[in-house]
């Protein structure tokens, strides 16, 4: 046979010629180990053979696969899409339609026990890189503006979180991004959906919902991309993937891991009720904070009020008062007693005046001779002739003038009437 | 008087002053006088302070305990 590349465009080579010869190179390709997702499978009626679609866990590209009906068949549990299969295979280039496909001579289910461990070893691995470590956990936000939800719309899950976030909190907002929640699109769509959340300003908390499921079922969960970009993600993001056992990785990276869907919507925002109980009570006791006080200091004022000094200010006058009318009193005791005894000097001072007046001698019938200065005249030698003396008598005087004047010899020392 | 611009705390203070001083005498009756005058004042200060804050505490429990 002449090599295909002797063909010029004078002499081409038929397509057949071209066919088979890619078939024959495919052919020598030998056997391949690969591993993949079943993303679709058609058995057709009367066909033995199955198509199906082997799709990249996250690549967006696949491949065809093709498969005996009874290798099919044989498989325990059987085959549906979304599968995780290893898949013995040969490439195979159907040269009458000139598509390539795998022909699958051995088709190994990804076991659970298998995928247990793997998930493990992949767990392990990127807690050694640090993703789910607790420092690097956001905490919520206490009332998120928006948040944003990724699921498959009309699930259960969204209706859970919705619904429950709403009864608790009327006014909250949602962004749901739809994801498809399962199968082979399932992560790149979980991806999409919180890298688009992350970037919305308004979003403050990304919750990732979805009901229970399959350890199969939750694969997407913790896929290592998915992990990641949950990583990645700058808004903290909140996993409700209902589970029982086997925990998606999701959970060990989120900012936060709500146990259903229900206790998620419980975690992303506050009971209005509660709140407003909160509230109330606060006020309440501000409120009585505030009434207890002025009890207490409306009392304080009326104790001070009330003590004698201020209640009755009369006191201040009235004790001033009877301190005046007391000394007002003694003053006049005090001046009585000083007038009584001044009085009784006077009536004394006069009986002594009376006891020593000579009137009583005047009235007997002697006289007090007075020169004109007034100077009693007790000598003849106080006296001339021609002299105005006065003679005091006892109802009067008498003005006269000395005729002349004798001198006895000597003056008896007796008084002049004895 | 000043008393308008003191605080409720700056009016009863110098009120529990005044009293004492009051009582404690051996001031002159002109003084006694003004120092009950201004702790009467001082007293009516206090008494508007604590009106005052009753009238808002009742005000705000009237508006919103319907």
């Amino acid at each position: 046979m002449p090599s295909l590349r002797d063909a010029t465009a004078e002499a081409p080579a038929p397509v057949r010629a071209v066919a088979n010869a890619l078939a024959q190179y495919v052919d020598r390709l030998g056997t391949v180990w690969v591993e993949g997702q079943i993303a679709q499978m058609s058995r057709r009626p009367g066909l033995t053979t199955v198509f199906m679609t082997l799709r990249d866990p996250i690549a967006d590209l696949s491949l065809s696969v093709t498969c005996s009906r009874v290798l099919l068949d044989s498989l325990n549990p059987p085959l549906v899409e979304g599968a995780s299969v290893v898949i013995h295979a040969k490439p195979n280039l159907y040269a009458a339609r000139g598509s390539l496909s795998l022909q699958a001579r051995e088709i190994r289910m990804v076991g659970i026990g298998e995928l247990l461990a793997r998930l493990e070893r992949r767990r392990q691995l990127l807690a050694a890189e640090g993703l789910f470590v607790q420092e690097r956990k956001r905490s919520l936000p206490f009332l998120p503006r928006t948040i944003g939800l990724v699921t498959s719309p009309g699930s259960d899950a969204d209706r859970d979180v919705q619904e429950n976030a709403r009864r608790r909190w009327p006014a909250v907002r949602f962004r749901v991004v739809k994801a498809r929640m399962q199968g082979v699109q399932s992560a790149r769509e979980v991806i999409e959906a919180v890298e688009a959340l992350d970037v919305d300003p308004e979003v403050d908390v990304i919750v990732i919902a979805r009901g229970g499921g399959s350890v199969e079922d939750l694969l997407p969960f913790s896929d290592e991309a998915v992990v990641r970009a949950v990583f990645k993600a700058r808004t903290p993001v909140v996993s409700a993937i209902g589970h029982e056992a086997d925990q998606p990785l999701l959970d060990l990276v989120a900012d936060l891991r709500a146990s259903t869907p229900t206790d998620a919507a419980r975690r992303i925002v506050p009971d209005l009720a509660e709140e407003s109980a909160l509230v109330a009570q606060a006020r309440e006791r501000l409120r009585s904070g505030l009434r207890n006080w002025l009890d207490r200091e409306e009392h304080a004022l009326t104790a001070i009020r009330s003590r004698p000094a201020m209640a009755d200010p009369r006191h201040l006058v009235d004790a001033r008062s009877d301190e005046v009318d007391q000394l007002r009193h003694r003053a006049r005791r005090c001046l009585g007693h000083q007038l009584d005894r001044a009085s009784d000097d006077v009536t004394h001072q006069a009986a002594r005046v009376a006891a020593l007046s000579p009137l009583a001698t005047l009235r007997r019938g002697y006289a007090v001779l007075q020169g004109a200065d007034g100077h009693v005249v007790t000598a003849v030698g106080e006296v001339a002739t021609g002299d105005l003396v006065s003679v005091r008598v006892a109802d009067g005087r008498i003005a006269t003038r000395v005729e002349s004047t004798n001198q006895m010899s000597e003056v008896p020392d007796e008084q002049a009437d004895a | 008087m000043t008393e308008q611009e003191l605080t409720y705390e700056q009016a009863r203070e110098e009120l529990v002053a005044v009293v004492q001083k009051l009582e404690a005498g051996g001031t002159t009756l002109e003084e006694s006088l003004a120092l009950w005058e201004r702790g009467e004042a001082l007293a009516r200060t206090c008494q508007e302070w604590l009106d005052g804050a009753r009238a808002r505490l009742d005000k705000v429990m009237d508006d919103t305990d319907v």
